[in-house]
């Protein structure tokens, strides 16, 4: 009985276990939902890295470079919406939509990427604002 | 002075930890793992604290719910453990400056020194738990510094990602 208690309960360890561990730090701590930001630059970098990734992103605002770093899902979700580690090469052009960061101007929680041939991929995380970017 | 980042850095660098790191699901598990055995030990902990500081099962002898506890403790503890080191090992360079992370290595340390003195001296003495005030007032104290050492350990743990001091 007690062994299949414990059975039990690490069967449904493992089923909590698949689901995504997103809510890791909230949207609202870091982000501000009312400045939407669609930068149009150069990803200098990409981290496909846990617990989110990162896109590194050069924009130019006048005659001057600005560096974002902008917040993306986790690879797990990235992977779940098409995207691979090797859609990024160190240079390419891309358009990212998202939300800039509450102290940091630089920081922005991405949520649509759209490559130079046109393909669009969903990259936010679990929560945030649903401004329609978001797959249902 | 020699910097550790340099250390850091190869750690981060290696194949397995780049591997973790980058990983769907080994990363998403270990954490999963991490915060599990943290979730039984801290319950485990929290009974055998209460029984010290006398709030529950005081019609049972305490040596006897130390002893029967203390198995299961470290069996979530040695695996959250290495779960944890596991962690630090895939991103160290994010945690080794953060305000909570180093608080919680503090607060680990602290409740480590705790459970060790109390294992070392009053639990010598456990047989007279129950009878002898002066050991219980002794077993008392342990238990109220052990909640509050792992209340505090777990809520800087919680904390880390939120990095509020960069």
């Amino acid at each position: 009985m007690k062994t299949k208690t414990i059975l039990v309960l690490l069967a449904a360890g493992a089923l909590w276990a698949v689901q995504p561990v997103q809510a890791h730090h909230a949207f609202a701590a870091e982000y501000d939902q009312s400045k939407p930001v669609t930068l149009n630059g150069i990803i200098t970098r990409m981290e496909w890295a846990n617990p989110h990734g990162w896109i590194y992103l050069d924009t130019k605002e006048g005659g001057a470079v600005k560096h974002w770093m902008i917040e993306t899902a986790a690879p797990s979700q990235l992977s779940r919406h098409g995207l691979k580690k090797a859609d990024f090469t160190d240079g390419m052009t891309a358009m990212v939509k998202g939300y800039q960061g509450k102290t940091d101007p630089g920081l922005a929680n991405g949520r649509t990427l759209v490559l130079k041939d046109g393909r669009s991929f969903y990259i936010g995380s679990v929560g945030g604002p649903n401004d329609g970017a978001e797959p249902r | 002075m020699p910097s550790i980042v340099p250390t850091f850095e190869w750690l981060e660098g290696l194949a397995w930890t780049t591997a973790l790191r980058e990983s769907p699901y080994g990363y998403p598990l270990i954490e999963t793992s991490h915060v599990a055995c943290i979730v039984i030990f801290a319950g485990l902990v929290i009974m055998m604290d209460l029984r010290l500081v006398g709030l529950a099962f005081t019609n049972a002898p305490l040596a006897q719910i130390q002893r029967r506890l203390f198995p299961w403790q470290m069996g979530a503890f040695v695996p959250s453990t290495a779960t944890g080191i596991l962690l630090f090992c895939v991103d160290p360079l994010r945690y080794y400056l953060n305000v909570f992370f180093l608080a919680k290595l503090v607060l680990l340390v602290l409740a480590g020194l705790n459970a060790l003195a109390f294992h070392l001296k009053t639990y010598r003495r456990a047989d007279r738990w129950d009878e002898d005030s002066q050991v219980t007032a002794l077993a008392r104290f342990a238990g109220a510094a052990s909640l509050l050492l792992w209340s505090a350990t777990i809520i800087s743990s919680r904390l880390i990602p939120n990095n509020w001091f960069k």
